[in-house]
């Protein structure tokens, strides 16, 4: 006997398919979901100051690693552990910030240079990078944060520009890859224009691929970020790095406060690390991995 | 061969040239233009004698420079090696092994090691080291008077350790990566059909012909390597030229800020005289692939 299906029934099990469809690209969104979900959880106070924290009184407050607090407590009692949630969502934001604004520059600066017909359009990019990395770019940002008196701002604007300035030659070396191909040639003979290869042909591959960058980039910028705080230039504010730093004055009494943090960060770059990779080598090419 | 090295001494010398000035550029944009500062980078009484508070003792700038790059030396000596031993023999083997994803396997615990924050790592050994061995954790609290010093090579390995495991997970990969992208050529798929055995294809003439830009790919790491070695030293009181642009940077000492970026763009750039020299020589044809 044939029954019609409800709507609502219809509807779910179009939406189970396309859930099956899309099961790779769910497995690798999903653990993102969770992760900024459970950094973001702790909310978004900037007004907290490691200073406060880590500054020793006559009679402090803190207590060792227990089953109500993981990671124990700073000198004012505060929970260690939600602090250490909230200096690396501090610090994630961060990442995503200046990463996301330093790939758009990057593609900004590259396609400068892409529509231009002749045969040594990137030489001045390639000269200029080549010159540029005798200078480590953690050099360049201690000077930059330092010399203008640390704070966060210019800590972003610096890394910004130093990522811009790694990501340009490989997208230059990406374009001139993706310029040998038989269907560019064919193109070419077909009588396309350059415009018309570029932004169809070849720029789409690249966009794919800038997806896998953020992700392998993301975890490396939140080390550095860290680090520049560890060395007090990203202004008095809650981080990973400065509560490691501050905790570093304290490794007799509690040594607890340099450590967890310490953890805390390690255990958060590390999965975003696993990540990166996997969105990395997923969106290379091909389709989407089988496994996760 | 003496041409082609003089010509790469040429070019490094030029774009030795190019970053000191956009050094200089960039000390004055950040003290002087972002921080607001009124000692510009082009007078003269900006710099001044070596600041107290760089060093402890009167010395001049040349000895300064010569007693922290001392210091250094023992953290680049085991650093570099290390990253070129294992970046390229680990890395080659991880190419060999690609079928088995050898290259990320052999990588793996170098690339988690490098999760880790170099900075928080030597705070780790320094309160292990007070709390199980019962002496002072960070480099600057004793000082060996007799005996072989054997304290200065632990201090620079603690140092090291963080910046070789970094290195060497990027250099697994640069090597490999190269290697299985030479591997990937139409030729080698030729070479199959005609019967030689895979360990033939890959060593004799993927490996062959993949040895110039095999050497070109190590130029990046001593980049990554003299920035992390910068915050490493400072984090565990290492008194060597990483520490020093940090102090320094603090104390607003341009000279200072000079000079110790100045060595670490000198060994960037010798390190990348030598990768490009190399890759420059070596003639696949030449190598029998």
């Amino acid at each position: 006997m044939n029954r019609r299906q409800s709507k609502v029934l219809r509807t779910l099990a179009r939406l189970v398919i396309r859930l099956w469809q899309m099961r790779r690209v769910l497995l690798l969104v999903v653990p993102y979901l969770f992760l900024f979900g459970w950094l973001f959880a702790a909310g978004s106070r900037m007004d907290v100051r490691p200073g406060e924290l880590y500054g020793v009184t006559d009679e402090p407050a803190w207590g060792s690693p227990d089953a109500d607090h993981w990671f124990g407590t700073t000198v004012n009692g505060a929970d260690l552990f939600e602090l250490s949630r909230l200096a690396m969502a501090t610090s994630v934001s961060v990442a995503v910030v200046s990463v996301s604004f330093g790939i758009a520059l990057a593609l900004l600066v590259t396609m400068l240079f892409v529509f231009d017909p002749g045969e040594k359009r990137f030489e001045l990019p390639n000269v200029v990078g080549q010159s540029g990395f005798l200078l480590p770019s953690f050099v360049v940002l201690l000077v930059l944060t330092g010399g203008s008196g640390g704070s966060l701002g210019v800590a972003i604007l610096g890394l910004i520009l130093v990522i811009a300035f790694h990501l340009c030659p490989v997208l230059t070396t990406w374009f001139q890859e993706g310029e040998d191909g038989f269907d560019i040639v064919a193109g070419y003979a077909l009588g396309l224009s350059r415009r018309e290869i570029v932004m169809n042909r070849i720029l789409p591959k690249i966009l794919r691929r800038l997806v896998g960058v953020f992700a392998t980039y993301v975890p490396v910028v939140v080390l550095v970020e860290m680090a520049l705080s560890f060395l007090g230039f990203t202004g008095d504010r809650l981080s990973c790095g400065a509560m490691i730093a501050y905790g570093q004055g304290l490794i007799i009494e509690a040594p607890w406060m340099a450590i967890y943090p310490g953890l805390m960060a390690t255990a958060v770059v590390l999965v975003l690390s696993l990540l990166g990779w996997r969105v990395s080598s997923a969106m290379r090419t091909g389709p989407l991995p089988r496994l996760f | 061969m003496a041409r082609i090295v003089l010509q790469r001494l040429l070019v490094s010398v030029i774009r030795f040239a190019a970053a000191g000035l956009a050094l200089i550029v960039l000390i004055e944009l950040a003290f002087c233009v972002i921080g607001g500062s009124d000692r510009h980078v082009w007078r003269a009484e900006s710099y001044g004698p070596v600041p107290p508070g760089l060093s402890a003792r009167p010395v001049s700038w040349a000895g300064l420079l010569e007693d922290r790059v001392r210091v250094s030396l023992p953290v680049l000596f085991i650093c570099v090696p290390g990253i070129l031993l294992i970046g390229y023999s680990w890395g080659i083997l991880g190419a060999r092994l690609r079928r088995f994803h050898g290259a990320r396997l052999l990588a793996a615990p170098f690339s988690l090691f490098a999760c880790v924050p170099g900075f928080w790592f030597v705070v780790l050994v320094a309160i292990y080291s007070y709390f199980h061995w019962k002496r002072p954790g960070f480099a600057d609290d004793l000082i060996v008077e007799q005996g072989p010093d054997l304290l200065t090579w632990w201090h620079a390995a603690v140092v090291a350790l963080p910046a070789l495991a970094a290195g060497a997970a990027s250099q697994i990969r640069a090597v490999s990566s190269v290697l299985e992208r030479e591997v990937t050529r139409p030729y080698l798929r030729g070479l199959f059909m005609a019967g030689y055995s895979e360990e033939d294809i890959f060593y004799r003439h993927a490996f062959r012909r993949a040895l110039p830009a095999l050497f070109a790919a190590g130029d990046r790491t001593f980049s990554a390597l003299a920035g992390s070695i910068v915050c490493l030293e400072y984090a565990f009181r290492y008194p060597g030229i990483g520490s020093l642009l940090v102090e320094a940077v603090r104390l607003g000492s341009y000279g200072g800020i000079l000079v110790s970026a100045f060595v670490l763009a000198a060994f960037v750039s010798a390190g990348v005289i030598f990768c490009e020299s190399a890759s420059r020589l070596i003639k696949p044809e030449a190598a029998g692939g």
